[in-house]
Order: C-alpha cells, then sequence, then structure tokens
C-alpha cells in the first residue's frame, strides 16, 4: 500500500507519562495492552477506535503513547485511570503532549539511582531500604515483588 | 487553600506515610491535603496536612456523639454517607463538615438533601477512586451518581468537594488527572477548581460582614 499524501494523513499527538515508582520495569506489550483496557473501558469500542492509541515507548521510567489529535485529554485521562500493569501497582504521571517526539525529548531526564540503606525494623517486620532524591525511602519486604512501604528519612528517623 | 485532596490514607490505613503524601501532593499541584486519622495538623514541605476523621455510624444519635469524642483533634469531620433520611439529618448537622461515599447508597441524595446541604454549607465528596479502581457496570453506577449529584449541585448551589481516597502515594492524582476524571461525568474545569478549593471554605466559612462604629 502506498503511502498517503501528508494532507490526507490523520494528525497525530504524543504523550509523554512518568512511571512511579520509577525503576519499575514493564514490557511495553503489557503497558499496551492495560493502557488499551482502560481507553476501552472508559470510551467504549467506538472511543477507542477514534482515539486510536498506540504505546510507542515503554523504557526508563517513561512511557510515550500515541494518539490522534484532539483526543490527547482522553489518552490523560486513561493514564489517570490506571493502577496496575502486569501486578505492579503503578502511577502514570502525564507530563508533555507534542505532535513530535523530538519535542518531548527535553522533558525526560535521567532515572535517579536506588541506593541501598540496610535493614530496618518496623512493626516487627524486617524491611530493606533503598533511597531516592528528596529524602524520599522506599522500603521492601523480602524481594521487590512483596509489600512496599513508602517513608522518608524523617519517617524512619521516628522508628 | 487552592487546591485540596479532601481524603487521603497514610500509613497504617495505606502503604505511605503522611510525609512522603504530602511530598507526592505538592508535586502534583496540591497545597493541602486532608489525611484520615492523622493525629494533628501540620506543614510537611509546603503542604498543609489537616487532619481528618472519618465517622462510620448507622444513626444520627451515634453520629453526634462520635462527633464530640472523635471530632475534637480533627480539623475536617467526615460521615459516611447511609439511607435517604440519615444522610438529610447528616447535611444538617452544623458540626459535620462533609458527606462522603454516597455512590455506595441507592438514591441517597436527593433535592431536599441538596437544599438543606446548601443552607448548613456540609459538603459532598466525590471520590474519584470510586472511578479510577471499579470496573464496568459498577464504574458506570459511580458516574451516573455523580452526574445526577451534579446536576442538584448546579440548581441549588451546595458545596462539593473531591478526594482521592488514596491509600498509597501511587493512588494521588495530579489537579490536572482530577479534572480529566471529573471531565468523565459532565463536570467543567472550573467547577473543579471551585471542588478543590471548597476544603479551604470549610475552615474559614464566608459571613456577613458587621460595620461596628
Amino acid at each position: 500500500m502506498r503511502a498517503r499524501p501528508p494532507t490526507l494523513r490523520d494528525k497525530k499527538r504524543y504523550v509523554l507519562a512518568a512511571i512511579e515508582p520509577c525503576y519499575t520495569e514493564i514490557d511495553p506489550r503489557q503497558m499496551y495492552y492495560a493502557l488499551f483496557d482502560v481507553v476501552s473501558s472508559l470510551f467504549g469500542d467506538v472511543g477507542a477506535g477514534r482515539i486510536k492509541m498506540t504505546v510507542i515507548s515503554c523504557d526508563k521510567g517513561y512511557v510515550i503513547a500515541r494518539c490522534i489529535r484532539g483526543t490527547e485529554a482522553q489518552v490523560e485521562t486513561a493514564m489517570a485511570a490506571l493502577t496496575s500493569v502486569d501486578e505492579h501497582h503503578i502511577a502514570l504521571r502525564t507530563l508533555a503532549t507534542s505532535g513530535t517526539l523530538h519535542g518531548l525529548k527535553g522533558c525526560i531526564r535521567t532515572l535517579p539511582t536506588l541506593a541501598e540503606g540496610g535493614v530496618c525494623m518496623i512493626e516487627g517486620q524486617d524491611y530493606t531500604a533503598f533511597h531516592l532524591p528528596l529524602e524520599k525511602v522506599d522500603l521492601f519486604m523480602g524481594n521487590k515483588d512483596q509489600e512496599r512501604l513508602y517513608f522518608t528519612e524523617d519517617d524512619l528517623e521516628e522508628f | 487553600m487552592i487546591a485540596t485532596d479532601a481524603c487521603v490514607y497514610p500509613y497504617p490505613a495505606g502503604d505511605s506515610s503522611i510525609r512522603r503524601m504530602a511530598l507526592e501532593a505538592r508535586k502534583l499541584g496540591f497545597d493541602s491535603i486532608v489525611c484520615a486519622g492523622a493525629p494533628e495538623s501540620s506543614e510537611v514541605a509546603g503542604v498543609r496536612v489537616l487532619a481528618g476523621v472519618i465517622i462510620s455510624r448507622s444513626n444520627m444519635k451515634e453520629v453526634i456523639s462520635a462527633v464530640r469524642k472523635e471530632g475534637r483533634h480533627a480539623e475536617i469531620i467526615m460521615v459516611n454517607a447511609g439511607e435517604e433520611r440519615f444522610n438529610r439529618s447528616v447535611v444538617s448537622y452544623h458540626g459535620i463538615h462533609i458527606l462522603r461515599g454516597i455512590s455506595h447508597v441507592k438514591r441517597g441524595f436527593d433535592h431536599v438533601g441538596a437544599k438543606t446541604a446548601a443552607s448548613s454549607g456540609v459538603a459532598v465528596d466525590f471520590d474519584l477512586s470510586e472511578i479510577i479502581q471499579k470496573n464496568g457496570h459498577a464504574r458506570q453506577k459511580v458516574l451516573s451518581c455523580y452526574a445526577d449529584i451534579l446536576r442538584l449541585q448546579r440548581h441549588y448551589g451546595f458545596r462539593l468537594t473531591l478526594s482521592g481516597g488514596a491509600h498509597s502515594y501511587l493512588d494521588l492524582r495530579s489537579v490536572r488527572d482530577m479534572t480529566n476524571l471529573c471531565a468523565l461525568f459532565g463536570m467543567k474545569k472550573d467547577e473543579v477548581a471551585e471542588a478543590l478549593a471548597n476544603v479551604g471554605r470549610l475552615l474559614s466559612p464566608e459571613q456577613v460582614v458587621e460595620v461596628i462604629r
């Protein structure tokens, strides 16, 4: 099939969102399925067909979704309604919308590194502490897929 | 207070501490949050943390005694909605700030309740976690309930508040996200902004200006 002339092509928009927690690794395909599920649940088959949402990339703590121009707000709504992907409890924080992928690159920052800060005990349970910028501390019980607590360094001093 | 999340559940009810919730709330555009079960009000990282209490009782007599007991240290007193008559009594009682969980009951809020809420200054809360967490038929019922209450609000002018019902900092939603989610049941941008500012208005209600000579 020959490519359409530019004037007859659909105008697209790219939506950039940060994945929280930033260290969560998600397969782009799983992200697409989860987002598409929310889009079709919120806006129905007709809406999902009109939005034509696809996930362009899902890597290094950021996800970029593409949609038809004028439906960015609906994609942002779907991102706000997404709570988990592949059994990972996550949140998507929309950062920017642009007509080109190049326009979004300025909003992408390098991921902070997780610094392991030893083991601490909270209510009789051992948690491994990982330090993040802004005095944030994520506590993992056992491996990273088990129970988590999200504290700050000031909170740890109180325990 | 310009933007307040009307109810979050910090640790131990949730998995994030009050400070972590406040840090995230500031990043998401809020200047204050109401923490259910917080021992006292405070200010963390430029975000005002208001101590809130949620009262869940089946009759008004128990609610009044709970307001006297539990509401002593809380700045915001919220009551979980029940059947229609109970809700009418709740919104007419001046010691209560917010009626929440209105979508849990069928036909729990009508025009009489709306008129009473408007005159007594008690707000009705829209919990957006009900839209986020639920799916299919349950979500449709919540959306239609909120649209119905919004129609009453536009007519009678009682106060609305918006809450994320977050048990984790991951469940907090930004002001922009809340605006988008509220658009699902027909709430406009300026109505969302007003609802977000209503917690501040509940704490310092408008009064008649008196001229002292």
